[in-house]
């Protein structure tokens, strides 16, 4: 039972984001609202700019035009049409605050898996080793892998590996969560571990969650809103009982009807 | 006699390592930091050191131990040739280390920055604790191949009158009127390459724990 905490309070606000790669446009006036401790997810075709306005959160790809506030600091802000961004020091606070899950689980190869999710709190939070080694200890048992703490990352399967780049991510203590795609590359076996977890984080409800996903069934299940992307808008949003049994758009019409 | 032509040897032998050992010591940490300079976000640092590498791997390397060993005598300065040759050796050779550690940089796959970036690592930690372990894995086999090349190029600084290992065999050969020196010359040269040979393969055996 998912404790809620989906607070009417914007902890993301997106407002006219444009994005183009040469004269493709990613994001087309993108606005958009995340709440916090709101589960959200991002659907749509592939190419139609979900990955992008993920990575636009934390930086990862840099937006040509609109604003992004993250809870009360500018990450990017347009002034006199040219987007400025946030000093290093203000962008550092910003990225702390996300968590982020890739498709390709990219873990380190070179260290181990416990090794994998200690470094950055060492490293970046300076927190004290043993305390981040307790925690990270606590992390791998939270997703499975309290024997693989010093395994290195080529011996762990696919599913293995996202759950513990998902136990990296949380050492970092994010406010928001973001998943791209987490189990695109995994077999449905795999990929329900995974699922679980996600599950497993949303229900706890303390943190933000921004997924974008393949998986309609996972999201009818836990998210709060989910949204529709098309050729870089967002066509359609609301609850995703409501969204899947009654959409109002062609597009979300023929998408649904391919899943 | 073998041992008399051995220890006539040894003074050679000792240039010659010294300066191979002078020249590693030196010129891997600056081709670090020249290839870090390239791959960088300064674009203007990254076109001088691409210059750079230009210059140093354009022009022989007997050529660059006569122009800096007689360029700073025909200004005045005096100059040990010994140094010079290592001066010399240090940068030519941090310019062909920057390229292979470039190519070792470029190499890792873009997702291991932007893991290390969503993390929070600033870019010298990232550097540090993720691509550069991971690149000297990926560096290993070209640049024993460079060190190899170091072990024989270390003959040209004769060019600027550095008696090293190669020269006093000459030397020998022209005073004794005899032709093995260059036997032993050659297999001097054969086992310091076998030796570094190993070392590199216990260096890449070390770095299979990993995939």
């Amino acid at each position: 039972m998912r404790i809620m905490n989906n607070c009417n309070c914007p902890l993301i606000t997106m407002t006219n984001v444009h994005k183009k790669f040469n004269d493709f446009v990613v994001l087309n006036n993108i606005t958009l609202t995340v709440n916090r401790g709101e589960i959200l997810a991002v659907i749509g075709s592939s190419g139609s700019g979900k990955s992008t306005l993920l990575r636009s959160l934390i930086k990862l790809v840099e937006i040509d035009s609109g604003n992004i506030l993250i809870d009360k600091s500018f990450l990017a802000r347009t002034i006199n049409g040219k987007v400025e961004y946030a000093s290093s020091d203000i962008l550092r606070s910003i990225r702390l605050q996300f968590g982020m899950i890739f498709q390709n689980f990219p873990l380190f190869p070179h260290l181990t898996v416990l090794e994998n999710i200690t470094l950055a709190p060492i490293k970046v939070l300076r927190m004290g080793k043993e305390q981040v080694i307790f925690e990270a200890q606590e992390l791998l048992k939270k997703v499975g892998l309290e024997e693989f703490g010093d395994a290195y990352p080529f011996v762990l399967s696919g599913g293995q590996k996202q759950r513990a780049a998902i136990a990296r991510a949380l050492a970092m203590k994010p406010d928001i969560m973001l998943f791209d795609e987490p189990t695109s590359a995994l077999d449905p076996e795999l990929a329900a571990g995974v699922l679980k977890i996600i599950r497993n984080l949303a229900s706890q409800g303390e943190k933000t969650i921004i997924m974008v996903t393949h998986q309609l069934k996972f999201v009818e299940k836990i998210a709060d809103r989910v949204i529709f992307i098309d050729t870089g808008t967002v066509a359609e949003q609301g609850p995703p009982k409501e969204l899947f049994a009654d959409p109002k758009t062609t597009r979300l019409k023929d998408f649904l009807s391919h899943k | 006699m073998f041992m008399t032509f051995f220890l006539q040897l040894i003074p050679g032998i000792l240039v010659t390592l010294e300066l191979f050992i002078l020249t590693l010591l030196f010129s891997i940490p600056l081709g670090m930091i020249l290839a870090i300079s390239r791959v960088g976000h300064f674009k203007i640092i990254a076109q001088i050191v691409g210059f750079y590498v230009w210059i140093m791997r354009g022009i022989p390397l007997m050529l660059q131990l006569i122009f800096f060993y007689f360029g700073a005598i025909h200004l005045g300065l005096t100059c040990d040739r010994f140094l010079a040759a290592a001066v010399v050796f240090v940068l030519n050779y941090a310019a062909y280390f920057a390229e292979i550690f470039r190519a070792g940089i470029q190499a890792i796959d873009r997702s291991q920055y932007e893991g290390a970036d969503v993390l929070g690592l600033n870019f010298w930690q990232i550097i540090r604790y993720i691509i550069l372990p991971q690149g000297i894995k990926k560096v290993l086999p070209p640049l024993s191949n460079e060190v190899i090349n170091l072990i024989k190029d270390t003959t040209l600084a004769q060019a600027i009158g550095v008696i090293e290992m190669f020269t006093t065999i000459k030397i020998i050969v022209a005073r004794d009127f005899i032709v093995y020196p260059f036997v032993a010359a050659a297999i001097f040269y054969l086992i310091f390459t076998q030796l570094i040979t190993k070392l590199f393969v216990k260096m890449e055996k070390y770095y299979a724990y990993y995939e």
